[in-house]
């Protein structure tokens, strides 16, 4: 698939959020991804993951500081600037987030919406170069011949293939995935994940993964960046997160407890 | 790169009170006391029904008294005249030819109107409200309310009932599918919405799907309500067979009344297993 556009970087400058309820999500976050890197975020369930990947699309919006994405600022972005800014980036959720009763292709074609004109959509009147990319994507991600057939036949690492080829329909120059593994088991998340690694390697799409465990991060992200209570505790390469840093981002220390059964043939 | 075997701890306590045996002393929770309040609503139920019943004055010896009355009409209501049923045929096909119309024109304004109606649909809050409100009024309002009312504007005949079945059903149908919306699954919208999509174009292609086959369904929930409806607005001359029913009625011809009730058993009952065989049809 050709890339018509040029991965983006992304730009944090002392990102606050308070929540409505007036929790503090992520507190004063600087840092800096630059177009093409993968990175891995984690930390414990709260941490504020899905805070901090959410905002770069918008889904949540920032109380303080200001996020660039490839150039734009995000700080109270609405309508059809915001819209734009999430058009050229992608998201692949935890629960796949697809439309169950309708059909794979349907669902891919959701990519294309930012550009499709509201008459068509409502009528499902795809451009046939749309049609052409979403297959495309499908195939990239070697679920291509389930094309038509339901949403909900697929099974979970299969669904989650069709999230990434649906993100992929949008030619992003941004991928975030929110704990893309987290319902499915350790061969699957391994598949979702070559999957992740694969795109970012071949297509140069910037990706941000968000993942709870930090063997997979340390495994999957050149980088890895680690949340605790909202604040940024760690920022580095994965090689880098050893005992130590595990014990500042999930505050204590490694146990045997920690291992989980056949989990080191997982990792391997 | 070394295979550390690093992993979350699992979540929840710390080590050593995972084991602790409940109940260890013997304090298990009280069963909170109801039935002082069983009682008090009961007690409630009964006197508002006492009430009703003496303010409409069901005496039971009238009742009784009429009897005679009563087992005449009932004695010639069991005796149908099967001959009056070509005489029904023009009403007849003109009920179920209201209703066919009511439903069509009811269930295509209602799918609109249910996702600007249902809070996971619509994002503006004020126009929800609007759209809620305006909805409640309409549902209100009972069938032959409507029929008397454009009976009286329009005039008799069937484009009367046929206004009236549209907004009896444009209520119920919105009330419907824009509860069931309510309940999706927002998973696809969340998506879309996330991919740079509008709210209209995230629910024609997130959501429409997820709740086209309690649509189909409540359609021909709606149909068969109209059937029976229409039979009944009849009665304030707003067309069909209730306009029929009403004339032989005031003849006192209860044989031809008899007929006519038969054959309005008969449609719903086929109606009936047409709708749950094609619901089958469609795994709703
Ligand atoms: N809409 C919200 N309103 C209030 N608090 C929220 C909201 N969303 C998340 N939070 C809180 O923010 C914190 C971080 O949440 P989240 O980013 O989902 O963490 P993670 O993805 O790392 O598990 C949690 O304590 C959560 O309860
Ligand atoms: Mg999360």
């Amino acid at each position: 698939m050709s890339q018509a556009q040029q991965a983006a970087g992304i730009r944090f400058d002392h990102v606050g959020v308070t929540y409505a309820n007036g929790f503090v999500g992520l507190d004063d976050i600087t840092l800096r991804i630059d177009s093409g890197e993968m990175v891995a975020v984690v930390g414990l369930s709260g941490a504020g993951k899905s805070t901090l990947v959410r905002t770069i699309n918008g889904l949540v919006p920032i109380s303080s500081g200001q996020i660039t994405v490839g150039g734009v600022g995000l700080k109270d972005l609405r309508g059809k600037g915001l819209r734009t800014v999430r058009s050229e980036v992608g998201m692949i959720f935890q629960s796949f987030n697809l439309a169950k009763r309708t059909t794979v292709i349907n669902n891919v074609l959701m990519g294309r919406l930012y550009h499709t004109p509201a008459w068509r959509t409502l009528l499902a009147a795809w451009k046939r170069d749309d049609v052409e990319l979403a297959m495309q994507a499908l195939e990239r991600v070697e679920i291509v011949h389930k094309a038509y057939a339901n949403a909900s036949e697929l099974s979970g690492g299969q669904q989650q293939r069709v999230a990434i080829a649906r993100s992929l329909a949008q030619r992003p120059r941004v991928i975030l995935a929110d704990e893309p593994t987290a319902s499915l088991d350790p061969p699957t998340s391994h598949v979702v994940m070559r999957d992740l690694q694969r795109i970012n390697a071949e297509l140069g799409i910037t990706v941000v993964v968000n993942l709870h465990f930090l063997d997979l991060a340390r495994r999957y992200g050149q980088r890895v960046i680690g949340l605790r209570g909202g604040r940024l505790v760690f920022d580095g390469p994965g090689a880098d997160a050893d005992a130590g840093v595990f014990e500042s981002i999930y505050g204590r220390s490694l146990t045997a407890e920690d291992m989980l059964p056949g989990h080191q043939q997982a990792a391997v | 790169m070394t295979t550390l075997p690093i992993a979350v701890p699992p979540a929840g306590d710390a080590p050593g009170t995972a084991g602790r045996a409940f109940g260890e002393h013997g304090h298990w929770p009280r069963k909170p006391r109801t039935w002082p309040r069983t009682v008090v609503i009961v007690a409630v139920i009964c006197a508002l029904t006492a009430w009703s019943a003496i303010a409409i004055q069901v005496d039971p010896a009238t009742l009784i008294r009429n009897a005679h009355n009563a087992s005449n009409t009932l004695v010639q209501l069991f005796q149908p005249d099967y001959t009056f049923i070509p005489d029904t045929a023009d009403a007849l096909l003109e009920t179920v030819q209201m209703a066919v119309i009511g439903t069509a024109v009811s269930v295509a304004l209602a799918l609109p109107i249910s996702f600007v109606a249902s809070r996971v649909t619509n994002p503006s809050t004020v126009v929800l409200g609007i759209a809620r409100f305006i909805m409640n009024v309409v549902r209100s309002i009972p069938d032959l309310l409507y029929a008397a009312v454009f009976v009286t504007v329009i005039g008799t005949g069937a484009i009367s009932g046929v206004f009236a079945l549209v907004l009896f059903d444009l209520g119920i149908m919105v009330k419907l599918i824009s509860e069931a919306l309510d309940g999706l699954d927002r998973g696809g919208q969340e998506a879309a919405l996330a991919s740079g999509a509008t709210w209209l174009k995230a629910d024609r292609i997130a959501m429409l799907p997820e709740v086209a086959s309690s649509y189909i369904s409540q359609t021909i929930y709606v149909f068969e309500l109209n059937i029976r409806a229409s039979t009944v607005i009849g009665l304030v001359g707003a067309g069909g067979l209730g306009m029929l029913i009403d004339k032989v009625r005031t003849f006192y011809q209860y044989h031809y009344l008899s007929t006519i009730i038969l054959e309005v058993l008969v449609i719903i009952l086929a109606l009936e297993l047409l709708s749950s065989a094609s619901r089958k049809r469609l795994l709703l």
